[in-house]
C-alpha cells in the first residue's frame, strides 16, 4: 500500500531538551491512523510539526512524496488539519469563515463549499455567526474547514474532545466515510481510548517523545499472550512450583496467570496431578486501555 | 496576494470597533468645522488693510535675526532666508496672508486628526497578528500553501491601507464640510514654496495631499513598530502601549536630548517631521532631508526584518 506520511527519524529539541527523540511511522493510504500517548508524551508537538507550524529540530517528514521542511506549500497542500480545538473567527458566520480559508487554496468552487456544507450538516446554519455555534457545530465547522481543498491526509488532534457520545459517533462515521470513499488517510490523537478501539485501525504509542510501538488495532488487544483466571480449591504446596514455573499471581478464588493459550491444558493437567480442585477457567480479555496502561508503565 | 488582503480587510470590517474608529474621526472632522463656524459667526474676520506695514516690520525683524543668527546656523540661516523671500513675494505681488475660513484652511485644520488616525492604525498594526495567536486561529491560518512570509506581507499592505483608507476618508470629509460651511476662497489662492532660492507659486490643493502624506510618516514608523512589536512578541497590548508611549513621548524626549546632545539625530522622532526642511529648521544643525530619509529607512527596515525573520521562523505553540 502506498504511504502518505512518512516520518523520518524526527527529533525536536527545545532549549536543549529532547521533546521528540527520534521518532519514525507511517501512515498508508485510506487508514485510520491512532496516537496514543499520555499528556506530554508529544502528540500534538508531532502533529504541529507535520503540519509545519513548529520546525523539525533533526530528521524529516514527508507528505504525500513532499518534504514538509523544504517543499512546504506542495506538502501542506495535501493536508487538512485540525490542532488541538478548532478556533474559528466567533465574528464571522460558518460561511465565511469557510470562505476565509477557500481563498488560501486554489479553485475551490462556491459548490464544492456548499457540498462540503451539507456532507458535514450545517446547511440549516451555516450563515450564522460561529459565536452562536454549539461545540459539537464548531467540531463540524473544523472538519468542512480542513476538506475543502480535498486533502490526502487529514490530521485531528483530539477530535471528539468535549462531544457527547452522538457526536463522537458522528465524527466517527464521518471518517469512516471519508477513508472509504474518498481513500483519505487519517490521523487521529485522542485520550479516550475505547474510542480509539473503534475508531482506529492502527495504533502508535509514544511516551516521552519516543515511539513504544505500532500495532493494528486487533494485535494490540489480542495479543498473543492473555490473562487467565484460573477458579480453585485451596493449592497446597502446588503453590510453590506454580509461583517458579508459571508465575501466577493469587486471587480470592484461586489465581490469575499470563500465558499463551495453548499452554493452558498443561496447566490444568498439572494441577489435576497435583490434587488440586479446578472449578474454572476463564479469559480476561484486555481492554485498549489495559494494554496502554501496561505499555506507557514500563 | 489580492485574495489575501482581501480575508485580512474582511476580517476588520466584520468587527464592530473598526467602524467605531472610522466614525469616530469623522465626527472629530465635524465638530472641529462646527467650532470654526460657530466661532467665525461670533468673531467674524476683519479685513487687515495694514497687511503690508505689518509684514513690511516681520521682514525687518527677520532680517535682525538673519545677522543675529544665521552666521552660525546654517539650518535657522535657510529658514530666515525662505521667510524673507515668501514675504517680499507677498509684498511685491499683492497676496495677503490673511485671509478668512475657506475648504483649503480647514482642510488644513483638520490634520489635527491625523493624531487619531494614528492611534487607530497603531491598533490595528498591533491586533493583525497577535490576535490570530489569541485567537488561536492562527493554528488554522499557517497550514495552508502558502509561504508565512506572504501571509505577513498580506497583514502589513493591510494596515497600510488601512491608514491610507483613513487618511484619505479625512481629507474628504474635511473637504465636503469646508465646502459646505466656509466655501471657496474669493481667489485662487496659491501655495508659496521655496525652492532654490527662488519663490514659486504651487497648486494649493496638491500641496495639502503632500502635507498630510508628510504628517503621516511617524504614524507610518510608530504603525510598522507596532507591527513588528505584534508579529515579534504575539502581544497586542504591548504594542499599543509602547507605542502609543511613543508617539506622544518621542518627540518631547527626543527634544529634550537634543538640546543636549548631537546624537539626537539618529532619533527615529528626530526623522519623522521632513515638513521641518521645507518650511522650517530641524532639531539639529547640519541636518538634511536626504539624512532623514535614510535614517527613516533604516528604523523602517529594521522593524520589517524583526517581523519577518521572527515570524517566518518561530515555533507556533499557540
Amino acid at each position: 500500500m502506498k504511504e502518505v506520511l512518512r516520518l523520518d527519524h524526527v527529533k525536536k529539541v527545545i532549549k536543549g531538551k529532547k521533546i521528540i527523540d527520534d521518532l519514525s511511522f507511517s501512515v498508508r493510504e485510506g487508514e485510520i491512523f491512532g496516537f496514543l500517548g499520555p499528556n506530554g508524551a508529544g502528540k500534538t508537538t508531532t502533529i504541529r510539526m507535520i503540519v509545519g507550524l513548529m520546525k523539525i529540530s533533526e530528521g524529516d517528514i514527508v507528505i504525500a512524496g513532499k518534504s514538509i521542511k523544504k517543499d512546504f506549500t506542495k506538502a501542506i497542500g495535501q493536508v487538512g488539519a485540525i490542532v488541538e480545538n478548532p478556533e474559528m473567527y466567533k465574528f464571522l458566520t460558518g460561511y465565511q469563515n469557510l470562505l476565509q480559508y477557500a481563498r488560501m487554496h486554489e479553485g475551490i468552487t462556491k459548490e464544492k463549499i456548499a457540498e462540503i456544507v451539507e456532507l458535514v450538516g450545517l446547511t440549516d446554519r451555516i450563515h450564522e455567526k460561529v459565536k452562536s455555534y454549539s461545540l459539537g457545530m464548531r467540531q463540524r465547522l473544523g472538519l468542512a474547514q480542513c476538506l475543502l481543498h480535498d486533502p490526502k491526509l487529514l490530521i485531528l488532534d483530539e477530535p471528539t474532545n468535549g462531544l457527547d457520545p452522538a457526536g463522537i459517533r458522528e465524527i466517527r462515521d464521518h471518517l469512516r466515510l471519508l477513508t472509504r470513499e474518498r481513500g483519505m488517510s487519517v490521523i487521529v490523537s485522542s485520550h479516550l481510548l475505547s474510542e480509539m478501539e473503534l475508531m482506529c485501525d492502527r495504533i502508535a504509542i509514544i511516551q516521552n517523545g519516543k515511539l513504544i510501538d505500532v500495532q493494528t488495532v486487533n494485535e494490540f488487544v489480542q495479543n498473543r499472550t492473555a490473562t487467565y483466571q484460573i477458579e480453585t480449591g485451596s493449592l497446597g504446596d502446588a503453590a510453590f512450583w506454580l509461583k517458579s514455573e508459571w508465575n501466577i499471581v493469587m486471587s480470592k478464588e484461586g489465581f490469575t496467570v499470563e500465558t499463551e493459550r495453548e499452554n493452558i491444558p498443561l496447566l490444568i493437567r498439572n494441577l489435576a496431578a497435583a490434587g488440586v480442585d479446578v472449578f474454572g477457567v476463564k479469559t480476561i480479555s484486555k481492554t485498549l486501555e489495559d494494554r496502554f496502561l501496561e505499555v506507557t508503565n514500563k | 496576494m489580492g485574495k489575501l488582503i482581501l480575508n485580512e480587510w474582511t476580517k476588520l470590517f466584520r468587527r464592530i470597533g473598526t467602524w467605531v474608529m472610522f466614525g469616530i474621526v469623522i465626527l472629530m472632522v465635524i465638530g472641529m468645522g462646527t467650532y470654526l463656524k460657530y466661532d467665525e459667526s461670533n468673531h467674524p474676520p476683519q479685513e487687515n488693510l495694514n497687511w503690508k506695514q505689518d509684514l513690511t516690520v516681520q521682514l525687518e525683524n527677520d532680517r535682525t535675526s538673519l545677522e543675529e543668527v544665521g552666521q552660525n546656523n546654517a539650518n535657522l540661516r535657510t529658514f530666515y532666508e525662505r521667510q524673507i523671500a515668501i514675504k517680499e513675494y507677498q509684498i511685491e505681488n499683492e497676496l495677503s496672508p490673511e485671509t478668512g475660513q475657506n475648504v483649503w484652511s480647514f482642510i488644513g485644520e483638520a490634520m489635527g486628526a491625523i493624531g487619531f488616525i494614528g492611534v487607530f492604525t497603531i491598533i490595528i498594526a498591533a491586533g493583525i497578528v497577535s490576535n490570530e495567536f489569541s485567537w488561536g486561529t492562527v493554528k488554522l491560518l499557517l497550514i495552508r500553501p502558502m509561504k508565512r512570509t506572504r501571509i505577513l506581507l498580506a497583514k502589513y499592505l493591510t494596515v497600510l491601507l488601512f491608514g491610507i483608507s483613513m487618511l484619505s476618508a479625512t481629507f474628504l470629509i474635511a473637504a465636503v464640510i469646508g465646502f459646505a460651511l466656509f466655501g471657496l476662497p474669493e481667489q485662487a489662492i496659491p501655495h508659496l514654496a521655496y525652492v532654490d532660492g527662488q519663490v514659486v507659486e504651487r497648486s494649493l490643493f496638491m500641496q495639502l495631499i503632500g502635507e498630510y502624506l508628510l504628517g503621516s510618516i511617524d504614524v507610518l514608523m510608530l504603525a510598522t513598530m507596532a507591527f513588528m512589536i505584534s508579529a515579534v512578541f504575539r502581544n497586542s497590548s504591548l504594542a499599543i502601549g509602547l507605542s502609543l508611549f511613543l508617539m506622544f513621548m518621542g518627540g518631547t524626549v527626543t527634544m529634550i536630548v537634543a538640546s543636549k546632545y548631537e546624537w539626537a539625530k539618529y532619533i527615529l522622532f528626530a526623522n519623522t517631521d521632513l515638513s521641518v526642511y521645507f518650511d522650517g529648521v530641524p532639531l539639529v544643525d547640519g541636518m538634511t532631508l536626504g539624512f532623514s530619509i535614510f535614517i527613516l529607512f533604516l528604523y523602517f527596515a529594521l522593524f520589517q526584518f524583526l517581523a519577518f525573520f521572527v515570524f517566518a521562523k518561530r515555533d507556533v505553540t499557540a
